[in-house]
């Protein structure tokens, strides 16, 4: 029983004083990165890592975990009250909640949010407490050859899965790993790509990529969308912040599923909150004796979303914690705050930091408990936030950007370069392109290659090493089908179709 | 747009992958260290770039072959919006390039003030008040309180 033993022991360690500040501060700031319409939660990690650096690495990470979970919770109020999504998870929150909010119904639509939250976030960590030690120890047989098929197949999903064109997926994935093969060369000495500058020998910071893709990009569409003046009139809250006997009812089975649907699709690669949350709607929607309700302010369809999406966090830290590979773009930025202590997620890490790794999922049990509290009783406080005009709101975000940026080496041209990742990010969202896998492969590119080049030194320089153990054959077909099946897709639903009408 | 755009980012996708095959020649390599050498991952990348475009060919092939029949998209023709965010990137740079000699303090207030008194427009005070205080707390927070180095400028303080 000596996982029970660190499990409990990581409960000691998240019970300090120390950590349960830092827990709380994680989910304040979560919580109003949420609700901020204009910043989210990889944005928010990512501006946070220069300033916390120095700091107790546990602590650190229990905090931007924090913000992380915290976000989905307060990206619900803004769904619900002004009928922007705070957080991209809680697109489906906007279709009920805010026709909810328009009825009056505001106060339970909230409260049905963070209940199901709570639920569903808890239900997520018992899961990943479950299932992340199993997967670290078959984690533990993997050779480079076995990682390179694994970072493969994480990058493949996303590519195919966010956005709707996988060809501009995977433009996006190369992107990212191109970027990252600029600087110095680890094995043979060789600088790569420089153009000449100095800095660029260290390789583009991963910080300064994230912030301007994240923050900046997103400023500059806020502001646009302030010169053509579109935004959605906010509703006041309304009714009691609790639920009628008749709305739990309702409410308690979307609950359960959306929990369960979201852990599944958070551990898989490449799919992340969004998906899981227009699942659960489907679902409930299909299941519903009243499908016809749904879109105009049916409790079912807040309860179930925005209980996946908060269990799709939990899921997600599976394959960051036990794998050492994100499966998307924030937990790709947590990982980036990981190495940035130097702290390697996977599975090793369950052998050399304990502590840390079962002090941080233990964290995550009260740090649940603390959402619950600050997003019910308190919420009228945060809901103040939304009336900070967003005029003053971009500018401020721009601002604080140029500190975490700064911050880092005090060097200017990484102020260039957030500016040239927010263009970047706001180009990529002209034209339909996703960001989510540029950052995952930005995170993962250098390792991706370091195992390439040592699987290839093994078998000197026979390709066949990837397609020697079955794990790897499993992986490289599962990223061969991830890369095939959105393109079968049409077809299938075409071909189907077609057979019907011909019935 | 979209097929405007689409063709765009196909051109610009060939055009990256020409010029990242370029720079990769101009790699040195020597005899010793690892059999791939630091070239070989950044071909293959350059290579799936190739694939990227090829696929991208294909979506855009498939999109019009959709699209023939029915009407053509209107064109957005208002692009004036592309206008006023490319004014803020460049007010931005500015901001970025006096930085230094400006100092955090002096050049961030200049700089929310300038934004806030477009986009926040009406509100002189607050938004004056909001860019100062903001600019004076931020310094002093993050030099002071979390020891960040943050340029100071020609003030002397």
């Amino acid at each position: 029983m000596d996982t029970l033993t660190h499990i409990i022991n990581g409960f000691s360690v998240c019970l300090q004083p120390i950590n349960l500040w830092y827990t709380f501060l994680g989910v304040f700031m979560g919580t109003i990165i949420g609700i901020l319409p204009g910043i989210g939660p990889a944005a928010g990690i990512a501006l946070l890592i220069p300033v916390t650096y120095g700091m107790n690495p546990t602590s650190a990470l229990i905090m931007m975990c924090g913000i992380y979970y915290g976000s989905k919770y307060g990206g619900s109020t803004t769904a619900i009250l002004i009928r922007t999504p705070g957080e991209a998870a809680s697109v489906m929150t906007t279709l009920d909640g805010y026709e909810m909010a328009k009825k009056g119904r505001a106060g339970a639509a909230l409260a049905v949010s963070a209940i199901g939250s709570f639920i569903a976030g808890t239900i997520g960590v018992v899961a990943l407490t479950l299932f992340a030690l199993p997967l670290a120890s078959l984690a533990l047989k993997f050779g480079p050859a076995e990682y390179f098929c694994l970072m493969l197949f994480a990058m493949t999903a996303v590519s195919s899965l966010t956005g709707k064109s996988p060809a501009k997926g995977l433009l996006s994935t190369i992107l990212g790993l191109m970027i990252a093969t600029i600087g110095i060369d680890l094995q043979s000495g060789q600088p790569r790509y420089t153009m000449a500058v100095p800095e660029f020998q260290d390789g583009v910071g991963f910080v300064v990529a994230v912030v301007g893709l994240f923050a900046v990009a997103e400023v500059l569409r806020g502001l646009e969308d302030i010169y053509r003046g579109v935004s959605a009139p906010m509703v006041r809250i309304s009714g009691k912040l609790w639920l009628t006997r008749d709305e739990w009812r309702r409410s308690i089975g979307p609950i359960w599923r959306g929990g369960i649907i979201g852990f599944i699709i958070g551990v898989l690669p490449g799919a992340g909150g969004t998906i899981s949350s227009i699942m659960s709607y489907t679902t409930e929607k299909r299941l519903s004796k009243h499908p016809e309700e749904f879109g105009h302010g049916a409790i079912e369809g807040v309860a179930g979303p925005e209980a996946a999406n908060n269990a799709d966090t939990a899921g997600a830290l599976v394959p960051l914690l036990s794998l050492g590979v994100p499966g998307g773009g924030s937990t790709a930025v947590l990982m980036g705050a990981f190495i940035m202590y130097g702290i390697q997620p996977g599975p090793l890490l369950f052998e050399k930091r304990p502590d840390l790794l079962w002090g941080l999922i233990d964290s995550m049990y009260i740090g649940n408990i603390m959402l619950l509290i600050l997003n019910l009783p308190l919420i009228g406080l945060f809901v103040r936030l939304l009336y900070i005009p967003s005029g003053i709101l971009y500018p401020l975000v721009v601002a604080i950007s140029v500190i975490g940026a700064y911050a880092i080496n005090g060097s200017p041209l990484d102020l260039y370069l957030i500016l040239f990742f927010g263009v970047l990010g706001y180009l990529f969202e002209k034209a339909d392109i996703p960001v989510a896998p540029l950052v995952l492969s930005l995170v993962l590119g250098g390792i991706m290659e370091q195992s390439f080049r040592q699987a290839m030194t093994i078998s000197g320089a026979d390709p066949a090493i990837f397609v020697k153990s079955g794990i790897s054959i499993t992986l490289l077909l599962l990223s061969l089908s991830s890369v095939v099946f959105p393109i079968l897709l049409p077809k299938l639903k075409e071909w189907k179709k077609g057979a019907e009408e011909g019935a | 747009m979209g097929e405007v755009t689409d063709r765009i980012v196909f051109v610009f996708t060939l055009t990256l992958a020409a010029v990242y095959f370029y720079a990769t020649a101009q790699i040195h390599t020597y005899e010793f260290g690892d059999p791939l050498g630091p070239k070989t991952f950044p071909r293959l990348l350059g290579i799936g770039l190739l694939v990227t475009a090829a696929m991208l060919f294909v979506e855009m092939w498939r999109a019009r072959k959709a699209q023939s029949g029915k009407e053509p998209q209107n064109p957005g023709s208002d692009r004036r919006h592309f206008f006023v965010v490319g004014a803020v990137v460049i007010w931005t740079a500015v901001y970025f390039a006096l930085f230094t000699t400006t100092g955090y303090m002096l050049g961030t207030a200049v700089y929310l003030v300038a934004l806030m008194w477009y986009f926040n427009a009406g509100k002189p005070v607050a938004n004056v008040a909001t860019a100062v205080l903001y600019s004076v707390i931020s310094y002093l927070a993050f030099t002071k309180a979390l020891g960040v180095a943050l340029p100071r400028g020609f003030l002397p303080f």
